[in-house]
């Protein structure tokens, strides 16, 4: 019996973790504006392309009649004409006028395919004067079309591509957590109980997850350079989660100082209470009463933005099972070596 | 009740210890503020009079720090053995602990009113700063950063001096990592009362660190008996 369930946790975290990597390179990511060339315009007629990500052009058989493209400035509306389309950008021909109430200009590209996307000061005007648009420029929305687009992830300015990450990064840090914590508890049942066998699961649960924690530092500073442009910045819940790291690694280096001494375990089991105190306090009470990039500090929103896309949420809660019980499983061998080490040993 | 009397008890007597023997044994208070005023002066040296704000803070904690590990990591080191021996068998262990960290906090104390003290008497107020900043609040950063810095030591110089060989540099390794969160802070607060930010912005970093402080000392106190008698 036991047999069996050992065979259906570990089968399904390899499932899971391979539904996982496949669903999260292969689906496709909603198209998005990402900029417009060029960006400073002037009162002129003059031509601009509009650059997208995520193909939302190619189906061909649409008419560049169905695509509509118009500029917004403040609260008012400009009109603009689809000359062509590429798959990845489309070039319109605009007619800036000479006054309107805002400098900065936004685009809003409705397609039949996609549905609207839309660029945030996509354009800047750089001699316009200030005042209402001028009636013969200006255009009324269009219809809002909202296709389907089947099984997707969201596409966020700046994070783009990237957001797959969402499914490995967090994770880490999530397993990271709970085996932790599942060390934690095996200290305290060591420090009550002096048992070498409590602390054979503790210095286990610290060593897997020192393995997640710089598994979630490399894919957080992957993801780092990406968006914020840097591959390590100051920021709170960074620095705890390098000090973090360290500190297990002190542990590791405590019980190699202690060598063969019999007061390890309770030394050790001591440190390693102390340790994740710290842990709870430096990832998860401080970061969130500073100022932080990060998100879900500092009023950031978390990933619960991402995930109310219901496509996100499919693979990302099987991903924090399946690195969860991949932790897990890690854990158990490394218990299994310990346990082996010291048969040998006091044979 | 009598219980709580007599940790109290333990804590005076384990202070008073403390106190006498710092006098006594005069060369290693002589030797932390000897390291501390001749960092100042190496660093004083080195700026060559023209300190920004940020040099100046990093300066000043960089100091401040190694002058901590000096006077509080070996702080349960320092007795003779048989006297160690002595303790180890007849004190009550959160008492001693109170005692040790009574002594830590006053030492602490001492050490920021020298190295803060040296750094202004050298260095001055760092340059391009016109208005006066906020020197109350300077001085509180410097105390509250050593003092928070001063309660982890003392668990981490406790944990350290159980192990048998090379006590000393295992508080610094297990050390250093455990104070970059109150160095990060203090650093901060420092860098803010030295600029004309309004001292409402940066109330949460005291706070911060004396809840850390506080927070670690306490940690230290439940965990201590289970290592004093290992």
């Amino acid at each position: 019996m036991k047999g069996s369930w050992n065979w259906f946790w570990k089968g399904g975290s390899v499932l899971l973790l391979t539904y996982v990597v496949v669903r999260g390179f292969c689906t496709p990511l909603q198209p998005g504006l990402v900029s417009a060339t060029p960006s400073q315009l002037s009162v002129a007629p003059q031509v601009v392309d509009l650059v997208a990500v995520g193909q939302p052009f190619a189906t061909s058989e649409d008419l560049p009649a169905s695509f509509d493209v118009v500029l917004r400035s403040g609260d008012q509306l400009i009109r603009t004409d689809v000359v062509a389309i590429t798959p990845h950008s489309v070039r319109i021909q605009i007619d800036v006028p000479p006054t309107m109430p805002s400098r900065a200009l936004d685009a809003y590209l409705f397609t039949p395919a996609s549905g609207t996307l839309f660029l945030g000061n996509a354009c800047f005007v750089e001699d316009a004067a200030k005042g209402d648009v001028p009636p013969e420029f200006s255009a009324s929305a269009p219809d809002p079309q909202e296709p389907d687009l089947g099984f997707s992830f969201p596409y966020q300015p700046n994070i783009m591509e990237s957001i797959r990450n969402l499914l490995w990064h967090v994770p880490m840090w999530f397993a990271m957590f709970f085996i932790m914590g599942l060390g934690f508890v095996a200290s305290l049942a060591q420090l009550r109980t002096d048992s070498i066998g409590w602390d054979m699961r503790a210095e286990a649960a610290v060593k897997t997850g020192l393995v997640f924690g710089l598994l979630g530092l490399a894919t957080g500073s992957l993801w780092a350079r990406w968006t914020w442009g840097a591959w390590w910045v100051s920021d709170p819940q960074l620095n705890g989660a390098l000090v973090t790291v360290l500190l297990y690694s002190g542990y590791l280096v405590l019980r190699s100082a202690m060598g063969d001494d019999d007061r390890v375990g309770r030394l050790a089991a001591v440190y390693n209470v102390f340790a994740f105190v710290m842990l709870v306090i430096l990832l998860m009470v401080l970061p969130r009463y500073t100022e932080s990039l990060h998100p879900g500090k500092d009023g950031n929103p978390g990933f619960n933005s991402y995930d109310l896309d219901n496509s996100l949420r499919a693979v990302f809660y099987p991903a924090v099972i399946g690195w969860g019980a991949l932790c897990y499983w890690m854990y158990t061998l490394r218990l299994r070596m310990n346990r082996c080490a010291h048969h040998l040993l006091s044979r | 009740m009598g219980q709580t009397l007599h940790t109290l008890r333990t804590a005076g007597t384990v202070a008073r210890l403390e106190w006498q023997l710092e006098w006594r044994q005069g060369h290693q208070l002589a030797a932390v503020g000897l390291f501390a005023i001749a960092s100042v002066y190496v660093a004083f040296q080195a700026s060559d009079q023209h300190t920004g704000a940020a040099a100046w803070t990093a300066m000043l904690w960089l100091v401040h720090l190694f002058s901590g590990f000096t006077a509080i990591g070996r702080l349960f080191d320092r007795e003779r053995s048989n006297v160690r021996r002595y303790l180890q068998w007849s004190a009550e262990p959160l008492g001693l602990m109170l005692g040790k960290l009574f002594h830590a906090v006053l030492t602490t104390t001492a050490l920021t009113a020298v190295v803060l003290g040296a750094f202004l008497l050298f260095l001055g107020w760092p340059q391009g700063i016109e208005s006066p900043g906020k020197p109350g609040l300077l001085v509180l950063g410097a105390w509250l950063g050593g003092l928070s810095m001063t309660t982890t030591l003392v668990f981490v110089s406790a944990v350290a001096s159980q192990v048998r060989n090379g006590s000393g540099a295992l508080a610094a390794v297990l050390g250093l990592p455990l104070l970059l969160p109150q160095l990060i802070l203090a650093t901060r607060l420092t860098r803010g009362a030295l600029s004309d930010e309004p001292w409402v912005m940066l109330v949460e970093y005291p706070v911060f660190l004396g809840a850390l402080g506080a927070g670690t000392a306490t940690i230290a106190c439940i965990l201590f008996p289970y290592i004093w008698r290992a």
